[in-house]
């Protein structure tokens, strides 16, 4: 599905990304980990094609992405606040977006309609902008807005971050859903280890912009996980908490 | 305390992404300040010939005792459009153990620290010193320079009172925008008192009776309290902030958009864009209002028809310069989002096309009844109403791509200086040059303007007939500069 060759990202003079050879195959559920500044929002940007990198390329479906517009027929992606049209009602913003896929408002609707329990009455007819939302609902359009693409690659920056236990939960059912049942590609980062390796069957770990780890999730993943990240911490402690939890990485 | 907060807000004024992005816009800024203030010294300076000159009849002391009221009376409609609460700054610091009291009074003695405080007081002053000093002595001129100061602290809080009424019930303001119309119709429309007289009888008594200073400067000094006090109770911040009381937002649909596609979707999206934020909104208001502009050219027979194209220029394209010059700007906050959905940018492009051109011919049909001045006028206009959607959308958009500067929508217009740089300036050029370019060769060399006309009339239908060859051009440029464009947009 994504092919990374030779990727490399340097702002002023620091290489924030530099990944040789990466491969994501068609159907596998990735979870993206590492500290803040670790290259995780950066590998995203260029995957979509909203940054330049310095040398190499990302290839979707073996086309490169720079330029292209075929990848966007079937990636659908939420970054942050920036991919929401911020001035518009979510009912408005979701017709639009389905409407770019050829769906009709009952489509949407109906699409909706289905998500009624991940939205927790709070999105649909409510009378508000999408720039009047908290950022947790924001996140919920924003996760919507992807799933109404019926996407083939998913990709979700921190998603879990803003949003409550209850949507927590809901989401990660539904990436389980969207992987397990209908193939899509996922690709998550997430500070919150638990979350990351329950939904994921493939970590990548980032350190300064290299993927440091490449495991396939098992049992023990999340042990090795906290051990990383608990820097001079002995892990498996009772009262242990994993500094790397960041509820809120503004970029 | 108070020391710290000033040093606090001396940090945010220069360390402000908006101050220190431009040091063209900041010394641009500068030297537009400095002309002002040239010219109220100049015109605080010959004030005493200006008055004699108006008012041969009157004494020089009397007819500047009658325009003072009218002074501040045009002073608060000002203040009430142009001066900013000095609010929403207070938010990090209500949770710290700093005593409210601090806090309002910091808030309540910034609020002097206004451009509009110190006009009055550069003015008048030298009037002051020059005719009443001499001619009434200290007493009286201190208690006139006084009470002038006392009006301008009043006038101050009257209005950042108002101004906070409103925020938390927008009908407070259009009650007070009424009264103050009304208080001007009746003097200069209906005759049914005099400003000027009313201020007479007031700073006439002043020069009487001096000790009667102490009214404005009581009157300045409850304001002042009303003010404390209103903030105290209210140091809230949802009753703070400049937002309104939300009320329920609808999703609206534009049905006459539904033909055009995909292309009306975005052209839709757009119209909400700018309906729903404060800044595009204005410069659509601009727009309307410049449909006026007419009246103030073709009125004189000073000007000829060379001015017309320059006219209906802009009545009928103002939206297309003063939106378009901000072009992406505009959607920066979620420019991430539409570089990685799925518009095609071409498609995103005809959608600007189509938006420029309802917006102008809206504009066009609106201009159609200064045929009272010939219906040659009406003709001109629609020759520039074509170059608009011909030529300058053209122009407007190549210079977009230029442009990397993100706007937040939700701030007003006044005084906003978000979003402009070099390009803005450099785009009134070929605007304003281009159209005489054509049309003076034909007027001057070859003694037509009719030909003039239509020269600039098929050169803009030719533009209209080759949009698909500019939006291909404008994209192929965007392809080579949009991540430059991105990362600028993601710069908050």
């Amino acid at each position: 599905m994504i092919e990374i060759k030779n990727l490399k990202k340097v702002y002023n003079g620091i290489t924030v990304v530099n990944i040789p050879a990466l491969q994501i195959q068609k159907g596998e559920s990735v979870g993206l980990v590492g500290n803040n500044g670790a290259g995780k929002t950066t590998l995203f940007r260029m995957i979509l094609d909203l940054i330049r990198p310095q040398a190499g390329e990302v290839l979707s479906k073996g086309q490169v992405v720079a330029g292209g517009e075929a990848w966007k027929q079937y990636t659908a992606a939420y970054l942050d606040e920036g991919f929401l049209i911020d001035y518009l009602t979510p009912e408005e913003y979701l017709y639009f977006i389905g409407g770019l896929h050829q769906q009709s408002k009952a489509q949407v609707d109906e699409e909706m309609n289905a998500l009624s329990d991940f939205f927790n009455g709070e999105i649909i007819k409510k009378g508000k902008y999408i720039r009047d939302l908290s950022k947790g609902n924001q996140c919920k359009v924003g996760v919507a807005s992807c799933l109404l693409q019926n996407p083939e690659l998913l990709m979700l920056d921190e998603p879990f971050a803003n949003i409550d236990p209850s949507t927590q939960f809901r989401l990660k059912n539904i990436l389980k859903d969207q992987n397990k049942n209908k193939g899509v590609t996922t690709i998550v980062s997430s500070h919150d280890l638990n979350h990351v390796t329950d939904v994921c069957d493939r970590i990548l770990l980032m350190e300064k912009g290299v993927v440091i780890k490449d495991i396939a999730t098992s049992s023990s993943t999340l042990a090795e996980l906290e051990e990383y990240f608990g820097v001079g911490q002995t892990s498996g402690t009772v009262n242990y908490t994993a500094p790397g939890i960041d509820q809120e990485e503004n970029h | 305390m108070i020391l710290t907060f000033f040093n606090h807000e001396l940090k945010a004024f220069w360390r402000s992404k908006n101050t220190g992005k431009s040091i063209a816009v900041k010394v641009f800024l500068g030297l537009m300040m400095l002309y002002l203030l040239a010219c109220v010294l100049f015109l605080s300076f010959v004030l005493d010939k200006l008055l004699g000159e108006l008012f041969p009849k009157d004494d020089l002391v009397v007819a500047f005792c009658g325009i003072l009221l009218v002074y501040f009376l045009y002073d608060m409609v000002m203040r009430l459009q142009l001066q900013e609460l000095p609010t929403l700054k207070v938010q990090p610091y209500l949770h710290l153990p700093v005593k409210r009291n601090t806090i309002i009074s910091y808030l309540a003695l910034t609020a002097l620290f206004s451009f509009f405080n110190l006009w009055p007081i550069v003015l008048f002053t030298p009037f002051i010193v020059k005719i009443i000093l001499p001619e009434n002595g200290a007493a009286v001129a201190s208690a006139i320079w006084l009470s002038i100061v006392g009006i301008s602290v009043f006038n101050n809080y009257l209005a950042l009172y108002i101004k906070r009424r409103a925020n938390l019930n927008g009908w407070i303001f259009l009650a007070v925008g009424g009264l103050l119309s009304l208080i001007v119709c009746g003097d200069y429309i209906w005759h049914l008192y005099s400003i000027q007289k009313a201020s007479n009888l007031v700073f006439g008594n002043l020069l009487k009776t001096p000790v009667l200073v102490m009214v404005p400067l009581l009157m300045a000094i409850a304001m002042f309290y009303i003010n404390f006090f209103y903030l105290k109770d209210n140091l809230y911040l949802e009753e703070l902030s400049s937002k309104k009381a939300e009320d329920r937002k609808s999703s609206t649909e534009i049905p006459l958009l539904g033909r055009f596609g995909h292309i009306g979707d975005l052209v839709a999206n757009e119209i909400k864009l700018i309906l729903r934020n404060k800044r595009p909104r204005s410069a659509l208001v601009m727009g309307l209002f410049f449909l006026f502009y007419g009246l103030i050219f073709y009125t004189q027979k000073v000007y000829g028809e060379g001015m017309k194209v320059f006219v209906g220029m802009f009545m009928t394209g103002f939206f297309i310069i003063s939106y378009g010059q901000f072009m992406y700007s505009w959607q920066a906050a979620h420019f991430d989002g539409i570089l990685v959905s799925k518009v095609k940018f071409r498609d995103f492009l005809r959608a600007k096309y189509l938006l420029f051109a309802m917006v102008s011919t809206v504009a066009f049909v609106l201009t159609t009844p200064y045929a009272y001045f010939g219906w040659r006028t009406v003709m001109i206009h629609f020759v520039m109403y074509l170059w608009n959607i011909g030529i300058n959308t053209t122009i407007v958009l190549w210079f977009a791509n230029f442009n990397q500067k993100r706007i937040d929508l939700t701030k007003g217009a006044s005084f906003n200086w978000e979003g402009v740089g070099a390009s803005q300036l450099l785009l009134s050029f070929p605007l304003l040059i281009c159209p005489y370019l054509i049309y003076l060769p034909f007027r001057y060399l070859l003694h037509s303007s009719d030909w003039g006309f239509g020269a600039m009339a098929i050169i803009a239908v030719v533009g209209i007939a080759t949009r698909d060859f500019w939006i291909k051009q404008l994209e192929k440029d965007f392809y080579n500069k949009r991540y430059k464009i991105a990362e600028g947009f993601r710069n908050k």
